[in-house]
């Protein structure tokens, strides 16, 4: 049987409710957008299967509810993700305020090793702007995070920043990247962290290697 | 038969205005530049029985069960009796209420039902000009925000929701919005939206509104309070009865490490408002609001006991994305009006199964979690019990006229209030 993929893992994407995080989704996986479409309770998640130099990454991508009664919920979700999309509204001074609260959480609780970027989505609605994409860059800097602003309903930036953040989550795993390259028939499941036993051990076989 | 329950709830014959607003919308979405093949809507712009004019909830012959007219009118009947005798009814012959909330309310006394079998009918009699209070006033801008990011992501193919700022999406507004300043402390929770909304197709706003303090309140308290624990518990409590109701989906869920939380969120927190085609949907609720949350975990066993219990089935989800993708996509087969709720009476759970757990649950998560930071009251298993918590009269349920309603609230001031 043919190999469906080389590497698995998870990203996350996290903001304040109502910044199209669920559509930003749809995009991606479906290269879709919805303009009817109901708010996101609880979790929920797509998967997509991409190719970066020559390896296929399998992602699955989880979508969170943003308001914040819900971070009970899905803070609980924060240490299995490899990368992280911290998302806000460019049309929401708020949302963008808010990043900060986000990205403290994300330290608190997601594995060290965790990759974010920042991205302002809704770029469309330039006449609506409230954080201009100055602030945008100068808060990904200040984070150490790489920025983009992206639109869903015209598909701006999309697949760029998704693939940018896949390759940032292979490149901080390139050790064992490299023994995947050498034993190029196993399957590398970064994702295995709650499938095996919650703590990794750098020292297992490559298998059941775990980026966390 | 739609127009029918229309009229009986209290609503204008809307067709011809909302006909008019889904197209508006159209137009409206059409120069933005996207088609109405992508945003879902059938060509025809027709609306089901329902209100629906889209989306995977519309009626289709196959999810649904349809009752013969004959039927249906001797069921009206029968029904207009109980709700005009309702006290007697409720404390005296229950079960056959029960009887004929599992054969399906009647649509066009489905509303009226529903505010009855809730306890909303005394609660909004009792409280007299409440509603219209909370309803002039000023939201807290904290919730209204959320509110106001809220109203078109809730049955966007519904009639009612489908356009922007239009009369159903002004009054899930007002009853949200009416509940942060009832419930201050409690404020706004996502999930109240599509609670909300469905009480709205099918009552007036403010029938809606204290139909959905009950539901917070009475059938699923600390559901929707900060902290969500209630909700964590259920999974739980859910988790706990599927291994006893089905063994071999219990395990290859623990197997993959698939949490209660990560599919039964939504199904529960909605009431499967969102999950279930919606002929089912009704079914579901009158059996809901009649016997409370066993029917909402009977729900939740049939279906996760119908995707996964059998070794053949899970051997097309070896792994934990198989089986997660398994649950989101549920076979419409096992979501079908006549199977679900057949199902669905069938399953042995009992309230005391569900409240026998729930201590065993509530123990362990004080050992792992600590005390619950939220101190929700108990929860209500059913009309029968929230009439018999609060006992009510003929008088009680009888609308007061406008002219009255000042003297009956001064004088009910501080004794039957709330």
């Amino acid at each position: 049987m043919a190999k469906q993929y080389d590497v698995l893992f998870r990203l996350l994407l996290l903001g304040d409710s109502g910044v199209g995080k669920t559509c930003l989704l749809c995009r991606f996986t479906d290269n879709e957008f919805h303009p009817s479409h109901i708010s996101t309770i609880g979790v929920d998640f797509k998967m997509k299967t991409l190719e970066i130099d020559g390896i296929k990454v399998r992602i699955q991508i989880w979508d969170t509810a943003g308001q914040e009664r819900y971070q009970t919920i899905t803070k609980q979700y924060y240490r299995r993700a490899q990368g992280i999309f911290l998302v806000y509204d460019i049309t929401s001074e708020r949302s963008f305020q808010h990043i900060m609260k986000w990205a403290s959480d994300v330290d608190e609780y997601a594995p060290d090793k965790v990759q974010k970027i920042l991205v302002g989505n809704k770029s469309d609605e330039e006449q609506k702007r409230q954080v201009a994409t100055a602030q945008g860059n100068k808060l990904a800097k200040a984070y150490g995070m790489d920025f983009f602003e992206t639109s869903a309903f015209t598909n701006h930036n999309i697949t760029e920043s998704f693939t940018r953040l896949a390759e940032l989550v292979l490149q901080a795993n390139k050790k064992d990247l490299d023994v995947l390259r050498v034993s190029i028939n196993d399957k590398l499941n970064l994702a295995a962290l709650e499938e095996e036993e919650g703590v990794c051990d750098s020292s297992s076989d490559a298998q059941k290697t775990c980026w966390c | 038969m739609a127009r029918l329950e229309k009229l009986e709830n209290g609503r204008q014959p809307a067709d011809t205005v909302s006909l008019q607003t889904v197209g508006s919308q159209l137009d409206e979405e059409s120069s933005l530049g996207s088609d109405s093949e992508v945003n879902g809507f059938p060509s025809s712009r027709e609306t089901d029985k329902y209100g629906f004019i889209g989306g995977a909830q519309k009626y289709s012959a196959e999810s649904a069960q349809d009752v013969p007219p004959e039927v249906l009118r001797q069921r009206e009947v029968k029904w207009l009796d109980m709700l005009s005798n309702w006290d007697k009814w409720i404390s005296k012959r229950f079960k056959k209420v029960r009887l004929r909330c599992q054969k399906g309310i009647p649509p066009s006394l489905r509303g009226r039902a529903w505010l009855y079998l809730s306890g909303g009918k005394v609660k909004k009699e009792r409280n007299g000009e409440k509603f219209k209070e909370l309803d002039s006033m000023e939201g807290d801008p904290k919730w209204m925000d959320v509110i106001e990011r809220d109203l078109h992501r809730q049955f966007p193919f519904h009639e009612m929701f489908v356009s922007r700022g239009g009369h159903g999406q002004q009054d899930l507004l007002r009853v949200l919005k009416a509940y942060t300043l009832y419930r201050p402390e409690e404020g706004y929770c996502q999930a109240q939206a599509p609670i909300a909304a469905v009480l709205l197709m099918h009552m007036p706003a403010e029938d809606a509104f204290w139909g959905l303090v009950q539901i917070c309140e009475k059938y699923l308290p600390g559901y929707y309070s900060a902290g969500l624990e209630a909700i964590q518990l259920d999974g739980e409590i859910l988790n706990a009865l599927l291994k006893r109701v089905c063994p071999i989906a219990y395990k290859h869920l623990d197997k993959h490490k698939i949490e209660p939380i990560l599919y039964m969120t939504e199904w529960f927190m909605c009431a499967f408002s969102r999950t279930l085609p919606w002929a089912s949907v009704l079914r579901v609720w009158d059996m809901f609001l009649c016997d409370g949350v066993k029917i909402i975990f009977r729900v939740g066993l049939v279906l996760l006991k119908s995707m996964l219990g059998t070794r053949e089935k899970l051997k097309a989800c070896p792994g934990q994305y198989e089986t997660m993708e398994l649950l989101r996509a549920l076979e419409p087969k096992y979501m079908q009006e006549a199977y679900l709720v057949q199902q669905v009476l069938e399953l042995p759970i009992s309230v005391r199964n569900v409240e026998r757990e729930h201590r065993v649950q509530l123990k362990r998560w004080r050992k792992t979690h600590g005390e619950l930071r939220y101190k929700a009251a108990p929860r209500m298993h059913g009309a029968r019990i929230i009439m018999d918590a609060e006992p009510h009269t003929r008088q009680d349920l009888r609308q007061k006229l406008p002219w009255h309603s000042d003297i009956w609230s001064s004088k009910a001031d501080g004794k039957l209030v709330d």
